[in-house]
């Protein structure tokens, strides 16, 4: 399960994540941020009430990362616990998200 | 008092036999017995009110030049005594039966080999289908009083009575009600009444039978099994046989029969009624029955389990499917599923058998159920490879849809270890990748099965994570690890998952084998 929670001000998309990214819930992600990185000229997701991330949240990730760089855009990640940060550090992803 | 008969010599006793006529008793006997040793010897107790010792002593002498020794019309109190010396033993010994009438008593249970009813309020009797069951009563309580004393609550029978041209027994049962009765007039009852049918499911199957006391199940299902032979194609009759045969012999008690009709509450206390269909063995084969009763015999006519029950369809579903949960202790629906389709197997067979057998054949409804039974059944052998079940093992269709079964299934293993939240995720991780390659992978584009097995041991505590599918041989670990360096725009999106399996596992192992990928996950926890 997974809770997606998106505000829209000022340029800025913000939008919070609750629960699960994996594989059957990082589609919807996908979906969900399309918006976002077409209208912001930044996207902020909120970590904080993240449970688990899978490669499959990380190829989303990477994607909005990508999208975001290309169109002069910026992308930060907030609230990100501790086993979720080991992940990042694992796959390198720390050194190419910024993660507050 | 005495008269000859084609080979048996018959005597009748009558009054009281004690010490001061047991010795005239003796003569005419052997009179009439002088020349017959070896002769069948029938004693006509029907109008004995009362023997003493020095009466059986005649008896026993008798019995020493002719063995062959019948006593029929036995009253209750004569019984007593011939029971508790011992006779019953030595002698066929043959109750004076009190009749009694069911016409217009309540009818609150019914079993495979007969029904019950209330006579008065204290008592109920089981009347038997069978005309000639005085063998089946005998069993019957042999079971009953073998199950007491194995701790398993139960009544037993005090009396045999005539009930018209049948036999009944007569059990002492005090302001009880069946649990069908409960949950067909309190359907707010339901939960509770799962909890006490599962606890006492759990209660008998943990119930180890002295060998040889009752029959072995699975010896009866594999006559179930090989009779669908002539009634299903080659293959599918040959692979039914073969799962039957694969169940493993056990020596726990299982009921045979165990619906709600035959649970009834007595003051508080749960009471099994019907226990003459008590065996030995696997659980599956309980499981199968009990489908059988709230969801297989209605599944064609949907009205016949409130014939029988007295509830609906619905309510006779989410019974099975709450006592399944709660007898396997999980609330995994994929779980719930693979022992449900195991318990089918065995269900649908017994099903058309019994249906086929009572020349269900014979007409447009029967063939019509059998048909749909025998379709589910084909369906089912397809795929279920055994009929065993793990608690530590799930078995599941391999697609992206599932994950959440299969992440469920573990974490609540895991739980269960008090495992730190870190090492849960990157198991949860790791089990993600391996699972989801097998579901995109290992069948395409077709779909298969996968099979998760759970262990925990050790010391340190170590995790073991198996997946097994049939589909194409593929190591996943041969991959060549993706570059953590390159920049953002750089890095390609594939190979993360299993790199991340491989740094956060302590061991990662793959073979092929027996047709089957075998990937092994450990994790030190």
């Amino acid at each position: 399960m997974l809770n997606i929670t998106n505000t829209f001000e000022d340029g800025i998309a913000r939008c919070a994540l609750e629960g699960r990214l994996d594989t059957v819930t990082a589609p919807e992600l996908e979906r969900e941020l399309r918006d976002a990185i077409d209208d912001a000229t930044e996207l902020v997701l909120d970590m904080e009430k993240l449970d688990y991330i899978s490669s499959a949240g990380l190829r989303v990730l990477l994607a909005a990362q990508k999208a975001m760089t290309g169109k002069d855009g910026k992308m930060k990640l907030t609230g990100v616990g501790d086993i979720i940060m080991e992940i990042f550090d694992t796959t390198g992803f720390s050194e190419i998200l910024t993660i507050e | 008092m005495s008269e000859h008969e084609a080979g048996a010599v018959t005597f009748a006793l009558k009054g009281r036999i004690d010490s001061l006529n047991a010795p005239e008793m003796e003569r005419q006997l052997m009179e009439q017995l002088a020349g017959r040793a070896d002769a069948p010897v029938e004693i006509d107790a029907s109008e004995l009110q009362y023997i003493s010792s020095a009466g059986l002593r005649v008896l026993l002498r008798v019995k020493k030049t002719n063995p062959d020794m019948t006593i029929t019309g036995v009253n209750s109190d004569v019984y007593e005594v011939l029971d508790m010396t011992g006779f019953t033993e030595l002698m066929t010994v043959e109750k004076a039966y009190r009749t009694v009438s069911v016409e217009g008593c309540e009818e609150i249970g019914r079993g495979a080999n007969g029904t019950i009813y209330r006579i008065d309020r204290d008592n109920v009797v089981k009347v038997y289908n069978n005309p000639d069951a005085l063998e089946d009563i005998q069993h019957e309580r042999e079971v009953a009083r073998l199950a007491l004393v194995l701790g398993i609550p139960t009544a037993i029978s005090y009396d045999v009575v005539k009930v018209g041209d049948s036999y009944g027994s007569v059990f002492e049962l005090l302001n009880a009600s069946s649990f069908s009765k409960i949950l067909a007039t309190e359907p707010e009852r339901m939960d509770w009444c799962v909890k006490e049918y599962v606890d006492m499911l759990r209660k008998i199957h943990g119930t180890l039978v002295p060998e040889g006391k009752l029959p072995d199940v699975r010896l009866t299902a594999l006559g179930w099994a090989e009779f669908m032979r002539d009634y299903l194609p080659e293959e599918a009759g040959a692979k039914l046989v073969a799962l039957v045969e694969a169940v493993p012999h056990d020596d726990h008690m299982i009921h045979g029969d165990y619906h709600t009709k035959n649970l009834e509450l007595q003051n508080d206390e749960v009471l099994l009624i019907d226990m003459d269909t008590l065996a030995v063995g696997h659980p599956i084969f309980e499981l199968a029955s009990i489908y059988n009763s709230f969801v297989g015999y209605s599944e064609y006519d949907h009205e016949v389990i409130r014939r029988f029950q007295g509830f609906d369809r619905e309510t006779g579903v989410t019974f099975w499917r709450k006592s399944l949960a709660a007898y396997l202790g999980t609330a995994n629906e994929m779980k719930l599923r693979e022992v449900e389709d195991k318990a089918r197997v065995v269900g649908y067979t017994r099903m058309i058998r019994r249906s086929i057998r009572r020349r269900g054949l014979e007409t447009p409804e029967g063939r019509a159920e059998i048909d749909l039974w025998k379709s589910e059944l084909l369906e089912l052998l397809e795929r279920v490879d055994a009929l065993t079940f793990d608690p530590d093992e799930l078995e599941l269709e391999a697609v992206v849809e599932n994950l959440p079964y299969v992440q469920e299934f573990i974490d609540s293993h895991l739980e269960k270890t008090g495992c730190p939240p870190r090492a849960q995720m990157q198991i949860g991780l790791a089990a993600e990748e391996i699972f989801v390659n097998i579901a995109s992978y290992a069948y395409a584009p077709e779909k298969g099965r996968a099979k998760v097995r759970v262990e925990v041991s050790g010391d340190p505590v170590t995790v073991t994570i198996t997946f097994l599918d049939r589909g194409m041989p593929y190591d996943p670990l041969q991959k060549e690890d993706p570059d953590v360096t390159l920049p953002a725009e750089e890095r390609d999106i594939g190979g993360l998952g299993i790199l991340l399996t491989k740094k956060t596992m302590d061991d990662v192992a793959y073979e092929y084998r027996d047709g089957q990928n075998i990937l092994t996950l450990k994790k030190k926890i």
